[in-house]
């Protein structure tokens, strides 16, 4: 335990690299247009299997960065953002997460 | 697989399904399961740090889908999976209920967001 402020400021020093760069909120907010026809709606469901599509507005930048890149990759199994995350850039990517984090209730 | 009649099954929509599907989930066991959860989505459901999720006031129903896909390997992610997989079904349904239960001050939907105002 003697150890522990230690490895508090080796995982301190290791935040850069996992902080992405941000992109540009109002390039995002053009691009993000695709997104309210399925979470613009309040209450809006996912036919098959039939569950609420996510509240995205507000989420935490680096895990909508995330998120998306799986999409687009296929490590999260969703066929419709499947489709979008792969017409998507990596540059896309950055600014829909921008300005999707900065929207508050 | 036995057909069931229509107006059997639209009876049990109308008289049944509903409430029990708007009342799903046990709070307070939620809460219980959840202490592991609170070290990267924060004690009030809203993690600090950016690579994790914020959870609270999410929807009940989402929040189930993705820990069972976490569990299933739908999403893949190590540190997800390894405590997905130690969840039964029920526990699921009590996380979801607990995190949706949290005051949602931080997520929003997209409503008039993006065009408009």
């Amino acid at each position: 335990m003697t150890r522990a402020p230690l490895l508090v400021a080796a995982l301190l020093m290791s935040l850069p690299c996992f902080a992405a760069e941000t992109g540009d909120a109002a390039a995002g907010k053009i691009k993000a247009y695709t997104c309210t026809g399925c979470h613009g709606i309040p209450g809006w469901k996912n036919p098959y299997p039939n569950y609420h599509v996510p509240r995205i507005g507000g989420q935490n930048y680096d895990y909508l960065v995330t998120a998306l890149t799986e999409y687009k990759t296929g490590n999260r199994a969703h066929p419709t953002m499947r489709a979008q995350g792969e017409s998507l850039s990596e540059q896309d990517i950055r600014d829909i997460a921008t300005f999707l984090a900065g929207l508050t209730p | 697989m036995k057909r069931i009649p229509a107006s059997l099954f639209f009876a049990a929509i109308a008289f049944g399904a509903t409430p029990a599907f708007a009342a799903k989930g046990d709070i307070e066991a939620g809460k219980a399961k959840s202490v592991p959860c609170q070290a990267c989505h924060g004690a009030d459901g809203n993690a600090a740090d950016p690579q994790y999720p914020r959870l609270a006031g999410q929807y009940r129903d989402y929040l189930e889908r993705a820990l069972h896909e976490y569990k299933t390997g739908g999403r893949k992610n190590p540190i997800m999976a390894g405590f997905a997989t130690t969840l039964s079904d029920e526990d699921i349904t009590n996380l979801a209920a607990y995190y949706a239960s949290l005051p949602g001050t931080k997520l929003t939907d997209l409503h008039d967001r993006v065009q408009g105002k």
